[in-house]
């Protein structure tokens, strides 16, 4: 009897198309993005080797700064994301008559595309002729035309609103979702015994949902950490950097300036965040999938 | 037998012109914009006479939005796959000489001569010219006759100092509905111009002949001090507004006075009383304005280079450049018979063509967009009260270093 194991190569043949494509679009520009990032490669076409004095220069200036930021503009607007989220799946849940529509209408932020959002928003806060000055004018909150976009402040939550308008329907939806999976006897139990709303809410939905929302805040925040066109339409950074995140920096930097080595350590730098973030859902998944809270 | 000789004559000469047709070199050459203007259309005449008399190359132009287009040209070049001649902010001309991606335009005497001395150090570095000048705008102060008459003020003695441009934007403010003055503070190209505009009219440079920053000037610190004092005076929240938000402003009548360039009246509704005067002298100089030229650029790597140059410069010969500057309504970059007639038509134009020999160009720096952005920090940190004059100045001419 032969110990010899015919070997199946025609799994393996089936994956060579989707490995050869993803080597081609993330795989390549990946590695040449990390090898660019030990060059001087600007504009000149001589590019010279300079190891890691790429990484000292950015370190050595301002980019600190821009990194914490950038993460505090990540968690301000994944928490308002995931707060609205839930007060609207739970009230998107909630059997009242309108629903269907209201889960409708609750999509277009997300649906019409972000350039033209923006470009909306970024009206409504003009002090001049917006709608949010002039509401503000005649309910007597505002003294005069107020820009939101002129002061550093005003800006960056601005830029957060306008970010949690666009990323909110999506958490919403998916939270919906989840409270819908969960087993209907268990509030009807509760409600037998007498227990409020709020109680059902705090004691059932929530720890069934908070896989989900787990899961989400992280999705979320590998999103929101990359965000661009927001940013660059309403501020392109400013006022004086002050809506300049990790992505807005490497765009400047690799693009606007024409140094490719130096905008590529940033890119570099966005990767490791992004994997570490990514390595940290991964973790969760399995640790969850072990739990049975995910089959 | 006489009638297949004629058709198979015929059908030579037609293959005869479609091989070379097909042998045609195609010349590819990048615009800003879009292709509805009227020049434009002159252009293409042009362009087609250029055809005509060099069979071997086709002409194909791109128009690119602006937002993109210096960025592709740029890009393009620095990929090694250049277009053979692009339309370009003159102040990107450094950068690309340095890098050996566009050659010199090499100007003979009589050519230059045909160009106004602030004009030709647009586009002028080490000695050689980079790009041939194709579109040009100088600035001054528009200001709303029917707002300094509701405010008290005498419309027919505009401001010409700094001291009575304040005390006139004050006037405005206090009684009219209006802000005295429009200032533009965002972060974009034309906060850094309003601002040369101011530089300029007190003696001020960012970098001088030599390639020197001499931003750090007593001059300079005079003209960012302006910028703070006029803010009490200007729209509320300067940061949020470039000049294309203070147009509208100014064309709805909420601002007196506004630093632009001539296309402003084609801008503004007929019924706004307005006039132009050049912008007022700082106390240490004398009136002036940026000069902005947009350029021509030949590449380097085209391998077409001298047929690109010479497409260019038919282009910008001084009859087809003015009928081009005519058709687009641009200030003309030469002078002559026809800019005379400009101005006898339309007594606007003369602030904008009289202030040439007095202007500036942009800074010519190897990163010039690194050198708008300090610029642009120096006066979103006094508009914003967050430093003085005297210490955004001195920060920014130590940043300047970098980038020259």
């Amino acid at each position: 009897m032969s110990a010899h194991k015919k070997i199946d190569w025609f799994p393996y043949m089936l994956l060579v198309p989707a490995s050869l494509i993803t080597l081609i679009i993330v795989a390549w520009p990946l590695a040449e993005t990390i090898r660019l990032s030990f060059t001087d490669a600007s504009m000149s076409p001589e590019t010279q080797y300079v190891g890691f004095e790429n990484y000292q220069k950015m370190f050595s200036r301002r980019f600190p700064e821009v990194i914490a930021r950038t993460f505090y503009w990540m968690m301000l607007s994944v928490t308002f994301k995931i707060v609205v989220g839930i007060i609207g799946a739970v009230l998107l849940n909630a059997a009242v008559p309108g629903r269907t529509l209201a889960r409708l209408l609750i999509m277009p932020p997300w649906i019409v595309p972000i350039a033209v959002g923006v470009f909306i928003w970024g009206w409504m806060y003009n002090g001049q002729f917006g709608m949010i000055s002039g509401l503000g004018q005649r309910l007597g909150l505002l003294a005069g035309p107020f820009e939101f976009l002129a002061y550093r402040n005003s800006a960056f939550m601005s830029t957060i609103i306008t970010d949690v308008w666009i990323g909110t329907p999506l958490v919403t939806i998916y939270l919906l979702a989840a409270m819908q999976g969960v087993p209907r006897d268990l509030y009807e139990a509760a409600w037998t015994d007498g227990a409020s709303r709020m109680y059902r809410f705090r004691r059932i939905t929530l720890p069934l949902i908070m896989p989900s929302i787990a899961t989400m805040s992280l999705l979320s925040a590998i999103w929101t950490f990359n965000s661009f066109d927001i940013i660059w339409i309403l501020t392109e950074g400013g006022p004086r950097n002050a809506t300049t995140t990790m992505i807005i920096d490497t765009y400047k930097t690799a693009i606007s300036r024409f140094r490719y080595g130096e905008g590529s350590a940033r890119a570099v730098m966005i990767v490791i965040f992004l994997a570490l973030f990514s390595g940290f859902y991964f973790l969760m998944i399995q640790k969850l999938s072990k739990r049975g809270d995910i089959k | 037998m006489k009638k297949y000789t004629v058709t198979l004559g015929a059908a030579l000469m037609a293959t005869t012109a479609g091989v070379s047709a097909a042998n045609a070199e195609d010349m590819h050459m990048i615009m800003c914009g879009d292709d509805t203007t009227p020049g434009i259309a002159v252009q293409a005449d042009l362009i087609s006479e250029w055809e005509a008399a060099n069979p071997n190359y086709d002409v194909v132009v791109e128009f690119v939005p602006w937002g993109q287009c210096q960025e592709k040209s740029m890009t393009l070049a620095a990929a090694g796959n250049p277009a053979a001649l692009a339309y370009l902010g003159s102040r990107t001309l450094k950068q690309l000489a340095q890098n050996d991606l566009i050659v010199p335009v090499n100007l003979t005497e009589e050519e230059a001569a045909t160009y106004a001395a602030p004009i030709l150090g647009t586009v002028t570095w080490n000695d050689q010219q980079w790009g041939l000048p194709r579109a040009f705008s100088s600035k001054a102060l528009w200001y709303n006759r029917g707002l300094f008459e509701e405010a008290g003020l005498d419309p027919e003695t505009p401001p010409t100092t700094w001291e009575e441009l304040l005390t006139a934007a004050k006037a405005i403010t206090e009684n009219t509905e209006a802000a005295g003055y429009g200032l533009a503070a965002a972060s974009f190209d034309n906060t850094m111009h309003q601002f040369m505009t101011v530089i300029y009219s007190n003696g001020g440079e960012v970098i001088n002949s030599d390639g020197e920053i001499v931003f750090n000037s007593e001059n300079n610190v005079q003209a960012l001090q302006f910028v703070a004092d006029i803010v009490e005076y200007a729209e509320p929240g300067p940061v949020a507004y470039d000049r294309g938000k203070l147009e509208t402003l100014f064309a709805e009548q909420q601002i007196g006075m506004l630093i632009d360039g001539h296309w402003l009246t084609g801008r503004v509704a007929e019924d706004v009383n307005m006039d132009v005067v050049p912008f007022p002298a700082g106390p240490m100089g004398a009136s002036s304005s940026l000069l902005i030229t947009d350029s021509l650029a030949i590449f380097n790597g085209s391998g077409m280079e001298d047929a690109a140059l010479s497409l260019a410069k038919m282009l910008t010969n001084p009859a087809n450049q003015m009928s081009f500057d005519i058709a687009e309504g641009y200030t003309p970059i030469r002078t002559g018979p026809e800019v005379d007639a400009l101005i006898a038509g339309d007594a606007t134009w003369s602030p904008f063509i009289d202030v040439i020999p007095a202007g500036g160009p942009e800074p010519f720096v190897t990163d010039y967009v690194a050198m708008q952005d300090i610029l642009n920090e120096a006066i979103q940190g006094v508009v914003l009260g967050e430093v003085d004059a005297a210490e955004a100045v001195e920060y920014a001419a130590e940043e300047l270093e970098s980038v020259k």
